[in-house]
């Protein structure tokens, strides 16, 4: 049973600022979601309060159709990683595994089957542990929380490009063999992009835009040609990035119908697409809506 | 802490307060074992040169009580964000801090209270006196009656020492700046009373004893009374900072 | 292994669809499992699930219940005229287009192809 997750016009205040406001959103049970962001976006600040490790200011937040807050029931089956885990830095890294044993659904073996694969060395302390291979503890615990909502938030950073091809490899393994709500919080998005089902982009503690991975993949394009006829197709479009070398005009637009797709084509413009991670870092310009 | 391994749900609360215990009395085992040996070693030692008329274990007793402290709050401050991170409620790490006071106090109190009574044998085979230091001069126990008396009192102490370091390690984790300055306020509460018990002078700063004076002609009952109220009430307060506590951000 | 440009699941339906053109899945085959393509391809399985349902929707595969996907018998004969006709317009159309462009005469391409064909001969 994985779990669905509602947050209901939730809004968090740190002192007199708005970690989040008013957010409302929708996740269906067994997806794999990205959550991205910018810094200081809001994008932590939502995963903690799914994960109840604070309460919100206002609003309701439900996991699997249950207030989650101080709810064993939920909690106990709810994981969220944090960038270098939450560990008794005093711990051997044998020890803080077994901490996830307060967890009724934690999964030992498999825990140290991947303890072995990434090569944490066991006797060792928490503290001693490079930045990259803590990553990896943290990652390995979440994994083998074996929870029905697990999240990611910047689990990665730390870890070398083979360890975090390794590590996405293993999370969809996981992932197919019990499905599961999977939420992974990542700057490195086209990384990931072929792992996640939805997206949700989080913007100065508002939900900016919440859709399946393919609209975002069909949502912008890049069209290069002659500038005049590339101001012609772009009339009344929204341009999210714009470039001139002599004559020659390069658009980068976020709305791309299938009836501008055939006038750029009988213009004779060159049609590109636009990466999920270009899209974002237009979508999320500070210069937009007005701020 | 293998004892987890078939752990319950319903039950992790309390399994895991007694794995605290346990793991809190292994982990300063040789602590525990050397203060035991210094306490019986130490009098012999300091035979050769002085008369020995106070006891050692008084002062292992009032090391214990700080190390309690210590334990306690530095246990909650670890535990708070490990064990919700592991998918704990706050209300199960209060309960798991109960059990690990009781059965840290316990058992801390049953070995002061074995201390002292082996060494009220010891002493009257050596023939010295087993004394206490009081506000200006040395008291003797006196019966054997009185030494139990004395002793009894510590499995007690200890939980109101075991209450107070909760709640100024609670305060900390919640207030990183400035909460553990309810330290002081505590301190000099607990610390009175400790004082009023026997009227003797625990260990610790002159000041911390402030409010004594206002308990100069309370009955025992009624300062041990007042002990226990202190410990329920400290005890009270952790629970209540610590069951709407945020975890921290990792970074900035 | 995917070029951004068109979704992961129309890249693999066509992918299929290719491997069935040439002959490396038979009609009636059975078909990778969405889970074995989503490994293979490492792709969320909902992905691999969306390019299995617009083949089954175009009657390219079909679906037996609790076994498996499985190539249509007449598979290759509805995906012949498909690509008989992307043919015309994804590879023709811009060559007419761009020949036009470079004043290069119908004629000229029309005796190209037909020395291609005769030094195939």
């Amino acid at each position: 049973m994985s779990f669905s997750a509602t947050l209901r016009d939730v809004t968090l205040k740190y002192r007199d600022s708005d970690a989040l406001a008013d957010v409302n959103l929708e996740l269906e049970a067994g997806k794999i979601y990205g959550l991205l962001g910018r810094n200081g976006a809001g994008k932590t600040s939502l995963l903690s309060l799914l994960a109840a490790f604070r309460k919100p200011t206002s609003g309701e937040i439900l996991v699997g159709g249950e207030p989650v807050w101080e709810n064993v029931g939920i909690v106990s089956r709810v994981a969220l990683i944090r960038e270098g885990g939450d560990f008794d830095d005093s711990d051997s890294v044998k020890a803080a595994i077994e901490t996830g044993q307060i967890r009724p659904g934690f999964d030992t073996a498999y825990a140290l089957k991947l303890a072995e694969r990434f090569e944490l060395p066991l006797k060792k302390k928490v503290r001693e542990l490079s930045r990259g291979k803590r990553s990896v503890l943290a990652a390995v615990c979440g994994l083998a929380a074996r929870a029905e909502l697990t999240m990611f938030d910047e689990v990665h950073l730390g870890m070398d490009a083979p360890t975090r091809d390794a590590f996405y490899k293993e999370l969809l393994a996981e992932y197919m063999d019990r499905p599961h709500t999977v939420i992974l919080s990542t700057h490195l998005i086209d990384e990931v992009a072929n792992y996640l089902e939805e997206v949700i982009i989080v913007d100065r503690g508002r939900i900016l835009r919440h859709e399946e991975v393919e609209v975002f993949q069909g949502m912008g394009a890049t069209l290069t040609g002659a500038a005049a006829a590339v101001d012609e197709v772009a009339a009344g479009l929204e341009i999210l990035a714009e470039q001139q070398l002599g004559g020659t005009k390069s658009i980068t637009v976020a709305a791309f119908d299938p009836g501008t797709r055939e006038r750029a084509a009988a213009a004779g413009l060159e049609i590109g697409p636009v990466g999920l991670q270009d899209l974002f870092i237009h979508l999320t310009e500070p210069s937009r809506n007005g701020a | 802490m293998p004892a987890l391994q078939h752990l319950t749900l319903p039950n992790r609360r309390f399994t895991l307060g007694l794995g605290m215990a346990a793991e809190g009395l292994n982990y300063f085992k040789y602590w525990i074992l050397a203060a035991v040996a210094i306490a019986f070693l130490g009098p012999l030692a300091l035979s050769r040169y002085n008369e020995i008329d106070l006891s050692t274990w008084f002062y292992t007793a009032n090391v214990a009580k700080w190390f309690t402290s210590f334990v306690a709050g530095g246990f909650l401050y670890v535990l708070v964000p490990n064990m919700i991170a592991a998918g704990m409620t706050r209300r199960e790490l209060s309960v798991v801090m109960g059990v690990f006071g009781f059965l840290w106090s316990a058992a801390l109190g049953a070995l002061v209270v074995a201390g002292f009574l082996v060494e009220r044998v010891y002493y009257d085979a050596m023939g010295w006196s087993q004394g206490v230091q009081g506000d200006d001069a040395t008291t003797v126990i006196g019966t054997w009656g009185e030494t139990a008396a004395f002793a009894a009192v510590h499995p007690l102490m200890y939980l109101a020492y075991f209450a107070a370091g909760a709640l100024v390690g609670a305060a900390a984790y919640r207030w990183q700046s400035s909460g553990w300055l309810l330290v002081f306020p505590v301190l000099v509460v607990v610390f009175s009373l400790d004082n009023a018990v026997y009227d003797t002078e625990p260990f610790g700063p002159a000041w911390a004893g402030v409010l004594g004076r206002f308990m100069d002609d309370w009955g025992r009952g009624l300062v041990l009374t007042g002990v226990a109220v202190v410990a329920a009430g400290l005890a009270i307060a952790a629970r209540r900072i610590l069951i709407d506590i945020p975890l921290h951000s990792k970074k900035a | 292994m995917f070029d951004d440009g068109t979704p992961i699941y129309r890249q693999i339906a066509d992918q299929i669809k290719a491997e069935i053109m040439n002959g490396s899945l038979e009609p009636g085959g059975k078909v990778m499992s969405t889970n074995q393509y989503a490994a293979f391809y490492q792709i969320n399985p909902a992905t691999a699930q969306k390019a299995f349902r617009e083949l089954v929707d175009e009657g390219v595969l079909y679906k037996q219940r609790g076994v498996g996907m499985f190539v249509a018998d007449d598979a290759r004969e509805r995906l012949a005229a498909d690509f008989r006709e992307r043919f015309f317009e994804r590879v023709l159309a811009p060559l007419v287009q761009e020949a036009r462009q470079a004043g290069i005469s119908l004629t000229d391409i029309i005796d190209y192809l037909e020395a291609q064909e005769g030094a195939r001969k």
